[in-house]
């Protein structure tokens, strides 16, 4: 009975049943099973209101969708254009580093290909780089910048895993700077040829970037000195973040007329609520399978097969690169790490360098048909075949594999910066 | 008629959304003002805030609900052929609207048991206030589910087409 209500659920989910769905159904069997109150299911569900964390999702997803509308992401190429633009295969590095900066604010929901992609796609063109490689970059860049602060799986990591969210943020610089320099390298290296550059370095050019910016130069202040030098709690900075660009977009600049800020509001909660209503019966669900003790019978499972971390963390990428092929990030957060963090700690996985290969991993998720988001959003973006997508994402993809198979195997990138304060 | 209700519904849920955004911005800022300028805060601050989040995620999943816009997986939908496909999301509509209908009703029972019960939230005002949200919200979501499913048999369902804003 159990197994043929499973498998229904799972006929249900890949035809497209929403995912909150599946899991509430499951949560209200598995009660019902146990022959617990069914109301427990919305009491689990009430208990979102005791997490504080959580109140820093909202409001940097608020204020990453307002920045994505106003002139903000153009203004974020032009400085980086001129910090960045003198090297060789300098545009590409300009995008590289303009989509980490942008994703780590806007969460990594394909808004980062839409609001950047539609500027730097262009760009490329028209400096000369091969289409193919334009379109691999803009679509691998569109989730890079992930395992930055204050991106929101990795707070979503810190909610579901319980672990300090300030941890996190330190932890992920250097995993998410190696990422980032690794597919810089590559594209410097592919258009080693391209002796021009971009545009001459003039401190001239410097300055008028900078002045044009000067309203959102503060943010990265506020947001990760704030953070990281623990002025702010995150829900603190979280709420300064989102007030300072509303009033600076909507007040001082004016970029975003008042009367379509309730459209942004809604659609930046949209992906809020489908998020959130995916934790909170997934709370219902994991409470029901951590009593009915799933994660020892797991680690046991495991262990008949698994004697050693580095068997153990093999096997751990493959299963993740898998999930991240039919699961978005944020429901494989809610719904895997609670099971498998206890079994990565039994085999002596710090969870927070957990929280890195999960996340850079599910990063590549971004890319893998056939849910990889950035590929439709690039796609439909970009007016481009999904199959030509993927094959111009390619070589990218290679790289950031190995990227994430370096962050896997060498815990310390995770966790040395830790280790100081 | 049935177009003017869903426009009021429409207006009343976003409007909702948009203040308790707007709320839970200013009393977290005030928050933030409050602590590092005078040392104090509003007591009850704290857990108005966090009752603000929950209040945002169920009015976010309202309105991702009204624009059949909830995170699914779908790759077996995707393959199969118009008429299947157009079955199969039905399926999966009915499959949906009966587990909200499921989640409506014991969310209910569970406000009804905190206002017998007289339990309290944010210095003593009635809890079942706070917690109506759970049950309306199921509710509205599984109309909207449908709605959706209605206009799926008529062929005008809202296409969430990837890129438009839509999310994973």
């Amino acid at each position: 009975m159990i197994v043929l209500t499973s498998l229904a659920l799972l006929l249900l989910a890949l035809l497209g049943a929403p995912l909150f769905a599946i899991i509430a159904g499951s949560a209200l069997l598995a009660y019902s099973r146990e022959e617990v109150d069914l109301s427990a299911v919305a009491i689990e569900f009430f208990s979102l209101a005791e997490m504080p964390v959580l109140v820093a999702i909202p409001l940097f997803t608020f204020a990453g969708y307002l920045l994505s509308e106003s002139g903000a992401p153009a203004r974020l190429v032009r400085v980086t254009r001129a910090l960045f633009g003198w090297m060789p295969g300098g545009l590409a590095v300009v995008s590289l580093a303009a989509c980490a900066f942008f994703t780590a604010f806007t969460g990594a929901s394909g808004v980062t290909i839409i609001a950047l992609g539609a500027i730097l796609y262009p760009a490329l063109a028209t400096a000369g780089y091969p289409d193919r490689f334009n379109l691999g970059l803009v679509t691998s860049a569109g989730s890079l910048g992930l395992l930055f602060a204050p991106s929101l799986p990795l707070i979503l990591y810190g909610v579901v895993a319980r672990i300090p969210i300030d941890d996190l943020f330190v932890a992920g610089l250097l995993p998410g700077l190696l990422m980032l320099v690794m597919l810089a390298g590559y594209a410097i290296f592919v258009n080693r040829n391209r002796r021009q550059s971009f545009a001459d370095f003039s401190w001239r050019e410097v300055a008028g970037a900078l002045r044009e910016a000067i309203w959102e130069l503060p943010l990265p202040f506020v947001v990760l000195g704030g953070i990281y030098s623990g002025y702010f709690a995150v829900s603190e900075a979280a709420a300064v973040t989102a007030l300072y660009v509303l009033l600076v977009d909507v007040v001082v600049l004016r970029e975003v007329a008042l009367s379509r800020l309730p459209g942004i509001m809604r659609e930046s909660m949209l992906l809020v609520g489908g998020i959130m209503i995916i934790l909170g019966f997934s709370l219902a669900s994991t409470n029901i399978m951590i009593d009915a003790g799933v994660p020892q019978q797991l680690l046991e499972w495991i262990g008949t097969f698994v004697s050693d971390q580095t068997t153990f963390l093999l096997l751990t990428l493959v299963f993740l690169l898998l999930l991240g092929a039919i699961l978005d990030i944020f429901s494989a957060l809610v719904l895997v790490v609670p099971l498998l963090l206890p079994v990565a700690t039994s085999f002596g996985v710090d969870p927070i360098h957990l929280g890195m290969v999960f996340l850079a991993t599910m990063q590549l998720g971004y890319l893998t048909p056939p849910v990889g988001l950035n590929l439709f959003i690039a796609g439909y973006r970009f007016n481009k075949s999904i199959v030509d997508v993927y094959l111009s994402t390619l070589p990218f993809f290679a790289i950031l594999l190995i990227s994430v198979v370096i962050i896997a195997f060498w815990p310390n990138l995770s966790l040395w910066l830790l280790s100081l304060s | 008629m049935i177009r003017r209700l869903s426009r009021l519904v429409q207006w009343i849920e976003d409007g909702a959304l948009v203040l308790v955004l707007v709320g839970l911005i200013g009393l977290a800022s005030l928050q933030i003002l409050l602590r590092n300028g005078f040392d104090t805060g509003v007591a009850w601050g704290d857990e108005a805030i966090r009752l603000m989040v929950l209040w945002l995620a169920v009015l976010g999943a309202v309105a991702a609900s009204r624009g059949d816009r909830h995170i699914r997986i779908d790759i077996l939908g995707r393959l199969l052929p118009p008429r299947l496909k157009l079955v199969a999301a039905l399926i999966v509509d009915v499959f949906t609207i009966a587990v909200l209908c499921v989640l409506t009703w014991h969310a209910s029972r569970f406000v009804r048991d905190a206002i017998e019960f007289e339990d309290r939230l944010l210095d003593g005002l009635p809890a079942w206030w706070f917690q109506l949200i759970l049950p309306v919200g199921f509710g509205l979501m599984a109309l909207h589910q449908l709605a959706v499913a209605l206009l799926r048999v008529v062929g005008k369902a809202p296409t969430s087409e990837p890129g438009s804003t839509e999310t994973p």
